[in-house]
């Protein structure tokens, strides 16, 4: 393997005291992806630590509802990194109720925005988080969207539609 | 010294976008900001698992009309790599051409944006003259002005006959003249030097605190371009150079973009030389399993980012990006740090702000 | 008070913009009315103002986001009471691909009257001209206190055309075989088919449509087309009868009567290249039919 997984697997065993399980992709073009399940939600920090190490830049957060979220009781949000072209995705396994996760800020000072959206969109706390206002969301609406599942139709406006096409319809009645 | 809290919008700013800033001011010097976005928030990411595969690609075009071309070609790219398609060689190449269009297109219009912020009136129409070639380029193969509609899962659905390569290859003759010109100009006119040059600078140290990507960060000397670091489409066989500039200020970032535009037109021209025969797309209505992925591409803000994952079905269980203006309007707190008021609408504009971008 | 009147009737029209929440295509291509000769709103005798109490006419953008609103109407309240409004492409009428999102308030004709739409997305500068210069016909004829000519004859292609625009779609029922994927790939939902007695009928509503011709991609048969015709602009309220139909026929099945949709030659010959008259006489049976022909017993 390269310098680079080799790297990774170290600084990681490091953090968590641990061997870490890593799975790197090579696409066809040779770039490089790692896949990479933390066994616990405390092993967040010490692992980002390890990634800002190697000089890691924070690219993306993504929370999620993974498939069969609420039979297992489970959601997960996966962290991608930045490591001079390869990404590294960390992945954290988090109970769907009463998640809390510790605000990545004093690592990666880019994680402020994308953790205010995280806390917004999800039903999740960013503990620690410096600025934990509403991000894009207005006032009105109400808290954590993401985590109703489709279709809730009170929430959404998506009878416009249906209304919308009505018109067009009765539109076409008449004309006839 | 009196300290004092102004409210700027859209209308102030200069700006096409609604967009909000609460500045707070030491005398008549910036001392901080907080950035108020969301204007444009229209819950695309929920719209998406609303949507599916297919109709993705058309919504995600209409993430933003600037860099409408990156948003499906990476979209597509990641689910490529989830159902392990290499998309036909001739796709690649026709994909690297039109991102490269929208390239000029966007770098050439956020160069015309700031001439007008700073009165620079025959100017902007100028640029925005220049520009007009690669609109009607853009019209003339593709349909449209601003939205494309050149991708699909597995290639491409557009095509350069023979009489639509020849037409690009004079608009991209046509370009080069002016694109060298403004360069000059940027680089050394006078009236521009005085009002761009060490104006909103961005420290190395801070844009890489702050993560700041493509131009922005180009512009302050840090070296990185998705097309070098993590090649994808047909750009391993390009040759072409990330041009960059070390002094971080207004002026700086804009002969970045200048040179890059220049760039793109070599790229663009290699790619109609080297151009191979062969199929625009791998398979019309391909199955895409379970999985996950990650696509990235520079889109003329810098880096872009898809995550995909998938359930079997052809809706998405998650679809998540991150533009690169993302992390620009943090870089502002720095740039606008201890400028004049005067400053704000030129400083904001040369990062080449994306709202609909950044709201989604 | 006379000498204002007269200036403003000699003075130029004033243009004001409101973004509700854009992808900026229809912003970037305003913008490009005000900067490039060609396409300068000057030649109407317009300008475009930064005050919205100075506005003849508001241009709006975008589907109308939930955070945009109160802004929104706030400015559109200011501007003064015999203002024209455009909408600009089709996200204010319908919401475009954004319709249904919980971010979303429009169509914006719940808040405010809306005068002309200008359907594109977004529709290039030619449109937007053709679509500021029917305001200024209503503009005109409501000062001269007429009621405005309600069908110009507009629908004339543009002199200069060298390639054609992505414009306005076209169905040609002949060729349909109601697998109904145009459906399926839109994303602005468009498309809507509607089971009858005699058969089955497609509306394609083009002030929901965006243009994209993915449903032309994926047509199997090419009963959908894409066509040069980007003049759609009209009059608010014809919004709702802006739209492309057609009905596929229902036929008796040759073999047991029961009325199908039967194959299209289209879809045959994307099919077979050249079929021969067995697979021709498949078209006008049913599946039961089909099967009994091809392996002697229906499938249960």
């Amino acid at each position: 393997m390269t310098d680079l997984t080799t790297n990774v697997a170290a600084a990681l065993a490091m953090a968590a005291g641990e061997e870490i399980n890593v799975l790197w992709r090579r696409d066809r073009k040779g770039v490089l992806t790692g896949w990479c399940r933390l066994p616990c939600g405390e092993a967040l920090l010490p692992a980002a630590r390890a990634v800002a190490e190697l000089e890691g830049r924070l690219a993306m957060v993504t929370p999620y509802l993974p498939e069969r979220a609420k039979e297992k009781g489970e959601r997960e949000i996966a962290y991608h990194f930045d490591l001079d072209g390869a990404t590294l995705t960390l992945t954290v396994v988090l109970p769907l109720e009463w998640a809390r996760v510790p605000s990545l800020t004093p690592i990666f000072r880019n994680c402020d925005w994308q953790e205010r959206e995280l806390m917004e969109l999800y039903d999740v706390q960013v503990v620690g988080h410096p600025d934990p206002r509403r991000l894009f969301l207005d006032h009105t609406l109400p808290h954590a969207p993401f985590e109703r599942l489709v279709p809730y139709s009170t929430f959404t406006n998506a009878a416009t539609g249906k209304a919308l096409w009505d018109k067009v319809l009765a539109g076409e009645r008449e004309d006839a | 010294m009196t300290t004092k809290i102004i409210e700027l919008g859209a209308h102030q700013l200069a700006l096409e976008e609604p967009m909000y800033f609460r500045v707070k001011l030491e005398g008549d010097r910036v001392a901080d900001l907080d950035v108020l976005p969301g204007q444009v928030h229209r819950g695309m990411e929920h719209l998406v698992m609303r949507r599916n595969l297919y109709q993705n690609i058309t919504l995600l075009e209409r993430l933003c009309s600037l860099c409408s071309n990156s948003h499906p070609s990476t979209f597509c790219a990641a689910v490529e790599e989830v159902a392990g398609i290499a998309i036909p060689e001739r796709a690649e190449y026709l994909r690297a051409v039109a991102d490269e269009i929208k390239r000029i297109a966007s770098h050439l219009f956020c160069c015309a944006v700031q001439a007008n912020a700073i009165g620079e009136t025959p100017l902007f129409r100028r640029i925005m003259e220049v520009r007009e070639i690669m609109q009607r380029a853009k019209e003339a193969i593709y349909g449209n002005r601003m939205d494309l509609a050149a991708n699909v899962i597995g290639g491409v659905r557009y095509d350069l006959t023979p009489e639509a390569a020849a037409y690009l290859a004079g608009a991209m003759e046509e370009m080069k003249r002016p694109l060298d010109e403004l360069y000059l100009q940027f680089g050394n006119n006078p009236a521009l030097m005085a009002r761009m040059a060490w104006v909103g600078v961005l420290p190395r140290e801070a844009a890489v605190e702050c993560a700041v990507v493509g131009p922005v960060a180009r512009a302050c000397g840090i070296d990185y371009d998705v097309r070098k670091k993590s090649p994808y489409g047909a750009y391993d066989r390009l040759k072409f150079e990330v041009p960059s500039q070390t002094a971080g200020d207004v002026r700086a970032r804009n002969l970045v973009r200048l040179a890059e535009a220049r760039q793109s037109v070599s790229l663009i021209e290699q790619c109609l030389a080297q151009l191979p025969a062969g199929p625009l797309c791998a398979d019309n209505l391909p199955e895409i399993p379970a999985g996950e992925a990650i696509a990235k591409s520079e889109a003329p803000r810098g880096e872009l980012m898809y995550y995909l994952r998938t359930d079997g079905s052809d809706f998405p269980v998650r679809l998540k990006w991150r533009v690169p203006s993302y992390m620009n309007w943090d870089a502002l707190k720095v740039m606008l740090k201890g400028e004049p008021v005067g400053n704000i609408p030129l400083i904001v504009n040369s990062i080449d702000p994306c709202i609909a971008c950044t709201d989604r | 008070m006379h000498i204002e009147v007269e200036e403003t009737a000699v003075g130029p029209v004033r243009l004001f913009r409101i973004n509700t929440g854009s992808c900026n295509g229809c912003d970037v291509e305003l913008a490009v009315t005000s900067a490039v000769t060609e396409f300068d709103v000057e030649q109407l005798g317009c300008r475009y103002t930064e005050s919205a109490h100075e506005a003849d006419i508001v241009l709006i953008t975008g589907p109308l986001t939930i955070r945009a609103r109160d802004e929104v109407l706030r400015l559109y309240a200011q501007a003064p009471r015999d203002k024209v409004t455009v909408a600009v492409g089709v996200c204010p009428v319908s919401g475009g691909v954004f319709r249904d999102s919980y971010a979303v308030d429009g169509p914006i004709e719940r808040h405010l009257p809306v005068d002309v739409n200008i359907p594109g997305c977004p529709p290039r500068p030619q449109a937007l001209l053709a679509g500021i210069g029917a305001a200024l016909e209503i503009r005109r004829a409501r000062r001269d206190g007429e009621e405005p000519a309600r069908n110009p004859d507009h629908r004339k292609h543009h002199g200069t055309d060298n390639f054609p625009a992505r414009g306005r779609m076209s169905y040609d029922a002949k060729a349909c075989v109601d697998c109904r994927m145009c459906r399926h790939v839109c994303a602005a939902g468009a498309i809507r088919f509607e089971a009858g007695d005699g058969g089955v009928r497609l509306t394609l509503w083009h002030n929901s449509c965006v243009f994209c011709g993915l449903c032309s991609h994926y047509c199997p048969t090419g009963a959908l087309s894409v066509t040069g015709d980007w003049r759609l602009d009209h009059r608010a309220a014809d919004a709702f009868t802006q739209i492309e139909r057609g009905e596929v026929p229902y036929a008796p099945c040759t073999g047991c009567g029961e009325a199908i949709i039967p194959t299209a030659p289209q879809l045959l010959h994307a099919a077979f290249r050249r079929p021969n008259p067995e697979i021709e006489k498949l078209k006008n049976l049913c599946p039961a039919c089909r099967q009994l022909m091809s392996i002697g017993v229906p499938r249960r």
